[in-house]
């Protein structure tokens, strides 16, 4: 097989168990009963190294997810201690490229095993802290089963977790109901020192009337602030890209997939590979999970095809073919297979569409401002210059 | 555009395709026919009868009649001198079916190995017959090996095809003569130029879907026809299809779906064997080239791949 990409991002689904219930999550069916065995991690692993041929990227992210996946840090170190192990041992090409990647909610960043555990990977391993922004932001979805929100116990850990990953950035989610928050949010998330905010809208249809001109207003709000206190310079929100959000595609050209299901892989506790987590049953409300193979007969390329083959034409209906600001307008194929009016995953889903545009409006807004308040500063040529190359980074 | 309605004449009628039929006789009402056939002439289609084995009620046969139509006929049924099309469902039973068939189209069922083994007698078989179609029903299961030995039985049948060209006659086999005379896809267009009216008065994309799942109807006589995402269906919504120039594959859209869980995306052995056909057919092109001009403007040109996928990156923009 011909590799799409350079990296292959390959998740382990280690448990299904989560402290907090977040409003927002895509992950439906949390439960403290379905964790991964070493037996099924192992076996895993082993198939997807002794089929070199079928994951032919030159490097890999082996990334843990749950639920919380740091409930299993031991079992994701044993995991971890493996792959290591066995790339060695069988000369595959990713014994170099192995990189370890977690996504957290932070509750027990600070316990002794999961400081045991970065002590001893910290050479290859990335971990991501998720905070939604503000308290009151954070805290209206981010909530343990209790209904109490996680803001101050996540709160506790972010220096430690700068002071280890100071380069990593944190992931928000916004949906209809913290909309209004957003600009504090992100302002509040770089007053705690974190540089970087990857943030994107829910895919799912939970938008209302009024949602896109709020959405719109707190964005304008942001790139007012982030402008006048110049924090431009050494801060990142991806809302911003100057180069690839809200320009026409040209399909005919230019057919690639947005989402890149497919060219990953996730394996769930069972010991089934799905296309990405969001095929897994616990993440689907109205369709049958989408299995592409397991463990034991390995993986069905035939299963596997459709995700490879998927193009901007054949999935895309012909407002968004035409759309003159199609550019950076994200979906997820999870999202579209579930809300599909048949069992496809080439139907896409457009209920993110105003709100695309309203980020596309706010985008131009932002550039068309900083770019003349540099201009009437001299200081256009040398921001051009010096600006750090951020890609669009992570949407789902 | 939809021009043609399929309408199975009873749950136990022939299969012509991929699928088993899988249900016990039980006739269609004259009150669903007289609506079917109300419904084609509404709809301008051509009626397409598929019959059972067992002989059709008179009542049914004296309906069939009101509308203009073809009919598709098990060769063991009574009537079969009245078939436009004879299904067979075996090689065997074809091979040694003694009826005056020298002017029928034939449609052949079979399973891959009963083809291999009996690649011989087919191919002294082939010059009996004006228009013969093999349909194998085990497609998803080809393995290598299987790839192999289809290559193998399609030389040695293209053999007996271009002696028989050198003797002035034509011989129409679909997997290996359609692609030599087509210029562009000419697959199953199952619904997209052809639907399915089942016993139940409900309507299917084709035959396969409603033995496969009563419930996956796309309407009813009543409601009309429903689909939805009906366009992946067609062949510019398939990525691998719209490209490719084996014209005379089936692209069987239930095959797609059973074998990838997309009705638009074929399986590797479905592109594989008809790739293979695709090149025999270019074999047998120049092959009676030597001999003959013969369809000058036709050109099949050679190609590296049996499986579309394989150049799936180079071929993914659209012409």
């Amino acid at each position: 097989m011909k590799p799409l990409l350079d990296n292959k991002t390959i998740s382990l689904i280690v448990t299904k168990d989560c402290q907090l219930r977040c409003k927002y999550c895509y992950f439906i069916g949390k439960n403290s009963q379905e964790k991964m065995s070493f037996d099924i991690a192992k076996s895993a692993i082993d198939y997807i190294i002794d089929n070199e041929s079928l994951f032919p990227e030159k490097r890999v992210f082996w990334e843990f997810i749950g639920g919380e996946p740091m409930l299993e840090v031991k079992l994701i170190d044993s995991i971890c201690d493996y792959i290591t192990e066995q790339t060695y041992i069988k000369g595959h090409k990713w014994f170099c490229s192995n990189h370890f990647t977690i996504a957290t909610n932070g509750i027990n960043y600070g316990t002794k095993d999961v400081q045991k555990f970065i002590s001893k990977h910290n050479h290859n391993l990335s971990i991501a802290i998720t905070i939604d922004g503000t308290r009151i932001k954070h805290d209206m979805n981010r909530i343990y089963k209790n209904g109490r929100g996680s803001y101050d116990t996540i709160l506790k850990n972010i220096p430690l977790w700068l002071s280890q990953f100071p380069d990593v950035g944190t992931k928000v989610t916004i949906s209809s109901q913290d909309i209004p928050y957003i600009k504090d949010s992100v302002l509040h998330i770089f007053s705690l020192g974190i540089k970087t905010v990857h943030i994107n809208c829910v895919f799912e249809n939970v938008w209302v009337n009024g949602d896109a001109e709020l959405f719109q207003e707190q964005l304008i709000q942001l790139a007012d602030s982030m402008i006048d206190n110049e924090l431009y310079e050494d801060y990142y929100c991806s809302f911003w890209d100057e180069r690839f959000i809200g320009k026409p595609i040209d399909w005919r050209k230019d057919p690639s997939n947005w989402c890149g299901s497919g060219n990953m892989l996730s394996v769930d506790a069972s010991g089934n590979f799905y296309p990405c987590n969001r095929f897994t049953q616990f993440s689907l409300r109205d369709k049958n999970a989408r299995i592409i193979g397991n463990v034991n007969d390995g993986i069905n390329l035939n299963y596997l095809r459709p995700f490879l083959c998927l193009d901007k034409f054949t999935q895309s209906n012909q407002e968004c073919l035409n759309c003159e600001v199609a550019s950076g307008c994200a979906w997820c194929q999870g999202e579209n297979f579930d809300v599909a009016d048949t069992p496809t995953i080439y139907q896409r889903s457009t209920a993110i569409c105003e709100m695309h545009k309203a980020r596309v409006r706010a985008n131009n807004y932002y550039w068309n401002k900083l770019y003349r308040k540099l201009e009437l500063e001299g200081k256009r040529e040398e921001f051009e210059k010096n600006k750090k190359d951020f890609n669009i980074g992570t949407t789902c | 555009m939809m021009q043609y309605l399929i309408v199975l004449l009873d749950d136990a009628a022939a299969s012509y395709c991929h699928y088993s039929v899988n249900k016990p006789i039980r006739p269609i009402e004259l009150d669903t026919l007289r609506r079917a056939i109300r419904y084609a002439m509404m709809e301008n289609l051509m009626i397409q009868f598929v019959y059972p084995e067992k002989q059709i009620q008179e009542d049914l046969r004296v309906e069939i009649e009101t509308i203009d139509h073809h009919k598709l006929m098990p060769v063991s049924y009574s009537d079969y001198n009245q078939a436009d099309v004879l299904l067979y469902k075996s090689i065997k039973e074809w091979l040694h079916d003694d009826k005056e068939k020298s002017e029928s189209i034939c449609v052949v069922c079979t399973d891959k190995y009963s083809m291999f083994a009996q690649s011989e007698e087919i191919s002294k078989a082939l010059n009996t017959q004006k228009r013969l179609n093999f349909i194998m029903t085990d497609i998803d299961t080809f393995t290598d090996d299987d790839f192999t030995q289809y290559k193998s039985v399609l030389e040695q049948w293209s053999n007996t095809i271009n002696l028989s060209f050198k003797k002035g006659k034509i011989l129409q086999f679909n997997l290996l003569t359609d692609r030599l005379f087509l210029s562009k896809m000419n697959n199953c267009q199952a619904g997209v130029s052809n639907i399915t009216l089942a016993p139940n008065g409900h309507f299917y994309v084709c035959p396969a879907f409603y033995y496969e799942d009563e419930t996956n109807d796309i309407g009813n006589l009543s409601s009309g026809v429903t689909m939805n995402n009906a366009q992946l269906f067609k062949l510019d919504y398939s990525p691998l299809c719209r490209h490719c120039d084996a014209y005379q594959c089936c692209r069987c859209v239930w095959l797609n779906k059973r074998t990838t869980l997309e009705v638009n995306i074929p399986s590797h052995e479905q592109c594989v064997v008809a790739h293979l056909e695709r090149n025999a057919s270019r074999k047998l092109l120049n092959s009676i080239r030597i001999s003959s001009t013969f369809i000058p403007e036709q050109q099949i040109k050679e190609i590296e791949y049996l499986d579309p996928f394989e150049i799936l990156g180079e071929n993914q923009t659209f012409k």
